[in-house]
């Protein structure tokens, strides 16, 4: 946390910092903190279903209905972390949505930087018509193409294997879109020196556009992480052993009969569940800051 | 999706053939080059997403229902989509979501990025990662969070204001309210990835374009206006596009929340789409429904592209 | 970049070894001589655990069957069975909520159970005929009941003895009054501090509130699966008595669906609630001592919907799998697995020649057992049964928040006809 909060100022703001000099002093000194408190209210109140959440996963089971409401336990227990513990095969669900939201993204990363790049960088026919076509894909809903999909990965005999869930995902229309937009606005300087120095288009690629766009990189990756992570219906829909599960659509097993969920084990597990992907947008950040910060050319 | 005027034009062919030495064999050995790039993307694409559409476009003809025999219908799905109450209900809800969802959400991000990139404010880095943890939470879980907080018998949010002498009532049974509800709770869980998208735009604004800016005698809206806006304009036309298509889409929060009701009124196109295809069992008729949203969509975006691309235009 | 792409490179191959482990243990446990048959199920209770073991003993009897189970959620069998069914890659043998069974069934999903219910082996002739009712699609059985249980009250004992109320109510009438003496408004401002019952008003418990009380009244939903009798002067003189008692009352909140309706009762704000026999062990969680009482006579009988659950062979399954599968449903009905079964489901037993005494053991099963006989089936052979209850939804919402009942019941009867004549 101090890493990111003691982040120097950079070129955007070392420029804008400048008007502070000219105010008077007191405003110098209260301006900053009445910016603060305001963003801190809109904080508060964006994090209030969160701290929701924590404070129900350690409530006793009478405690969540009760009336009146309470946002702190009055009892603090940890029954309901042990009941996921007990209930599920929970190292196994973990494990399995490291290898599945974490295949996705990396193999997505990959293929779609590499597509973006050759849709954002070199002109060629049809170009536009493809760019049309793919960012087209992301308006069917996902319902609609689900089941010819179930269908074909079942061809393939992929279903309740990795491969099944992954696969199917490895690129996305979506992060091709993105990182065309990002790899659109770099600047060309770079590469066309290179090509003259006859460099070929994946050196370009690997050495010069790839190190310029980390931050929209991490960006996409946490998108597809996190998406993927918390997605319900796809793993619900290709594995239908629960020891191929994921962590998500696990918890789920933890619904009571016509629907009545323990909420108490669900916020318990959804906090476990969100844990890993809390630190990794910790990390995720640090890097982002950095490298925005350290990329020369502007 | 078009460049602004600092930046070189989109269409920008190099010098010399691209990847070639010479011109014996450059235009073979680039198309190779081309292919190669794309193929991996491509041929996963085409498996997993184009051949699929093709699918659902062939059974929007037909009365499948998943499995078992199907009959060409022709255009009847088309048809029924247009003359049934419930759809038509149903896409008017969707527009009024879409016209609440995207400025809200997309307006939100852009302050907050703007917020969160100024350097008088204490802490930046502590608010970043905390206005982001929305987007990492599951909707599912985050949707019973808000109910536990709007629920007008035993929620907070209605136990607190009672002190005050205010009741909410109850949000997301009033037919009224409860698609602002719906929108609300979507924007909650949407803005901080637009929000990221703008601040890694926001980061590339040169600064010495702010104190040209300055030198010029512009205030801070002035600054914003003529400056950030226009160099922010290609992340604005992404975030727009994908904020709509989202919001075009909307289903998770309202399945979980409202199952479409009170009285339909939070129905939108896609939780038809659901209910038609897996709980009617009826995949020809939400394949049909689903073309006409992807047609719908397209349409859109393709004004929203052009409208944005000409006030572009006009700034350079 | 280079460190990420090789990081990349490694944690793919490592996920595909991973796949193709996972893939290798798969095809070894399909082999085999014995027929094997999936189930799926959605009983994640300690029903889930007496159905495993009759699953079990049921294997061990006979050499030339394996029944494997996997357990899912009820509302996760419905959102992925069509996908999977889609592929072949289905269960064999699938067990869910016996409204949903008639639209499967009408696509062909589900196997044609006429000879086996035929057959005097089947252990099927002493099924409770309204249970076997929720089956029948066009006079075609295509399924046999697992769950068949009469919706009844549960009330907070705590709360009725505060309020001075010794007897539970027996008709709507005295239902009413009581309901008033619970509801308590201590600062008057008009909305209760505490409510005498909870009436959800859509998507009830099974959708099965509104017409148990329309029942009551000697209404009705729909007849023989294809004619809408919503639009009756009975069922518009129930809206009106039951909007009236809830608007003017205020013996019930209103917007409330059966999900929130047990939650209020668990949280101790409102005295009954109408449910499943589930909500004993969720009384007993939140520390409320509870009571369960028939649903109260309504003026022309006393009447209650029925919670079902079916279970079907689907048409995936070959021959020598589907006789694999009515042997299992044979074995499920004998006596003494029935009874083993009703004791530890909590519901009552499915054969109307097990005695009552047999399971006085489960008090809750014995009392339920008791008002088993005025329950029926929700909307048999009803094939867009979820458009129907989704009509049904909004005539009773809209009548509890004070709409004009005639209006809306010739509405819901409009549209509850037009989806009936398109299946």
């Amino acid at each position: 946390m101090t890493a990111l909060t003691e982040r120097p100022p950079r070129r955007p703001e070392a420029a804008a910092a400048r008007p502070l000099a000219k105010r008077s002093a007191p405003l110098r000194r209260i301006g900053p903190w009445l910016f603060f408190a305001a963003m801190l209210a809109v904080a508060l109140l964006v994090l209030l279903p969160i701290i929701i959440i924590v404070f129900t996963a350690f409530k006793p089971v009478a405690e969540v209905n009760a009336f009146p409401p309470s946002l702190v336990p009055g009892d603090w227990t940890l029954d309901n972390f042990t009941r996921i513990f007990t209930e599920l095969p929970f190292g196994r669900l973990i494990l399995n949505s490291f290898v599945f939201a974490g295949g996705v993204t990396l193999c997505a990363l990959v293929f779609d930087s590499l597509a973006a790049y050759v849709l954002a960088r070199i002109d060629f026919r049809g170009s536009r018509v493809l760019l049309i076509v793919i960012v087209a894909s992301l308006m069917i809903p996902f319902q609609a193409t689900l089941i010819p999909i179930y269908q074909l990965v079942a061809d393939l005999g992929w279903v309740n294997t990795f491969w099944g869930l992954i696969i199917p995902r490895a690129a996305d229309a979506f992060g091709i879109f993105f990182l065309r937009q990002v790899f659109l606005s770099l600047p060309r300087d770079l590469d066309n020196a290179a090509r003259i120095d006859g460099a070929s288009e994946f050196r370009i690629f690997r050495s010069i556009v790839l190190p310029n766009a980390v931050p929209a990189l991490l960006t996409l990756g946490i998108y597809t992480f996190v998406n993927n992570w918390n997605d319900l219906l796809w793993p619900l829909v290709f594995t239908t052993q629960q020891e191929m599960g994921t962590i998500t659509s696990g918890l789920t097993l933890l619904t009571g009969p016509s629907g009545i969920v323990p909420y108490g084990v669900m916020m318990a597990g959804s906090l476990i569940a969100v844990v890993p992907l809390a630190v990794m947008f910790l990390f995720v950040q640090k890097r982002f800051i950095e490298s925005v910060a350290s990329t020369g050319l502007k | 999706m078009t460049t602004h005027a600092t930046r070189p034009p989109r269409r920008y062919r190099p010098p010399g053939q691209l990847g070639g030495r010479g011109p014996i064999g450059g235009q073979a050995k680039r198309r190779l080059t081309i292919a190669g790039f794309l193929l991996p993307a491509l041929a996963i694409l085409t498996l997993f997403v184009f051949w699929p559409m093709l699918s659902a476009l062939r059974l929007s003809f037909t009365d499948a229902s998943g499995f078992g025999r199907e009959k060409f219908i022709g255009l009847e799905n088309y048809t029924e989509v247009f003359t049934d109450p419930d759809i038509l209900r149903a896409m008017g809800n969707t527009v009024l979501y879409t016209v609440m969802f995207t400025p809200l959400a997309v307006v939100l991000a852009l302050a907050l990025a703007l917020a969160l990139n100024s350097p008088y404010l204490p802490f930046r880095g502590v608010f970043r990662t905390w206005l982001f943890l929305p987007f990492i939470v599951s909707l599912a879980v985050a949707a019973f969070a808000w109910q536990y907080l709007l629920d007008p018998q035993v929620g907070l949010l209605n136990y607190w204001l009672q002190g005050f002498g205010i009741r909410i009532g109850n949000v997301l049974q009033d037919p009224v309210l409860a698609m602002p509800t719906v929108v609300l709770v979507a924007v909650w869980k949407n803005f901080a990835f637009y929000m990221i998208v703008f601040l890694a735009g926001l980061q590339e604004i040169p600064g010495s374009l702010y104190e040209a800016a300055k030198m010029d005698g512009a205030g801070p809206w002035s600054r914003f206006r003529n400056v950030t806006m226009p160099l922010l304009g290609n992340t604005t036309g992404f975030v727009l596009i994908i904020a709509t298509i989202a919001a075009l889409q909307a289903f998770d929060q309202i399945y979980v929340m409202t199952g479409g009701g009170p009285y339909k009124s939070t129905q939108t196109v896609v939780m038809q789409i659901y209910q038609s295809g897996f709980k009617d069992l009826d995949l020809g008729f939400a394949s049909a429904l689903s073309y006409v949203l992807l047609i719908a969509t397209l349409i859109l975006s393709l004004v929203q592209f052009f409208v944005t691309g000409r006030r572009e235009k006009d700034v350079g | 970049m280079k460190k990420l792409l090789t990081a990349a490179a490694v944690l793919a191959v490592a996920s595909l070894g991973l796949a193709a482990c996972s893939s290798g243990s798969d095809s070894a446990s399909t082999s085999g001589d014995p027929v094997t048959l999936t189930f799926w199920h959605g009983y994640t209770e300690a029903d889930g655990d007496v159905l495993e073991g009759i699953v079990d003993d049921f294997n061990a009897a006979h050499d030339d069957v394996k029944i494997e189970t996997e357990v899912k959620t009820w509302a996760v069998i419905d959102d992925t069975l069509l996908t999977a069914l889609s592929a072949d890659q289905g269960p064999d043998i699938v067990a869910m909520p016996a409204e949903r069974l008639p639209v499967y069934a009408s696509k062909g999903a589900f196997a044609d159970l006429t000879d086996f219910y035929a057959d005097d082996a089947s252990n099927t002739s002493e099924l409770n005929p309204q249970a076997v009712a929720m089956e029948t699609v066009d006079g075609t059985p295509y399924g046999v009941p697992t769950g068949f249980v009469p919706l009844s009250v549960f009330y907070n004992k705590a709360l009725f003895a505060a309020a001075g109320i010794t007897e539970f109510p027996t008709t709507w009438d005295e239902w009413v009054a009581d309901a008033k003496k619970l509801t308590v408004d201590q600062n008057g401002d008009g909305t209760p501090e505490q409510y005498g019952m909870v009436l959800p008003d859509h998507a009830t418990v099974a959708n099965g509130v509104w017409p148990s009380l329309f029942y009551g009244n000697g209404g009705d939903v729909v007849e023989d699966g294809t004619t809408a009798v919503i639009d009756s002067p009975e069922n518009a003189e129930t809206l009106e008595y039951w909007s009236k008692a809830v608007i003017d009352d205020k013996i019930s909140p209103t917007g409330v669906d059966g999900v929130k309706a047990d939650e209020l009762f668990s949280s101790g704000k409102v005295a009954m609630t109408i449910g499943g026999p589930w909500m004993a062990s969720i009384a007993k969680d939140n520390a409320i001592d509870y009571g369960i009482a028939a649903i109260p006579a309504g003026p022309k009988q006393q009447a209650a919907s029925a919670i079902g659950v079916s279970m079907g062979i689907t048409a995936q399954a070959d021959d020598a799998k589907a006789a694999a599968a009515k042997e299992f449903f044979s074995y499920f009905f004998e006596p003494e697995v029935a009874t083993a079964w009703s004791l530890g489901s909590g519901w009552p037993p499915l054969r109307t020649d097990i005695p009552a005494s047999d399971v006085a053991d489960n008090p809750t099963v014995a009392a339920l057992t008791e008002i088993a006989g005025t329950s029926r089936a929700l909307l048999p052979g009803v094939v867009n049964s979820s458009d129907v209850l989704a009509e049904m939804d909004v005539a009773t919402q809209k009548a509890l928040a004070g709409g004009d009942v005639p209006s809306l019941l010739g509405d819901a009867q409009a549209a509850i006809q037009s989806t009936l004549d398109e299946q």
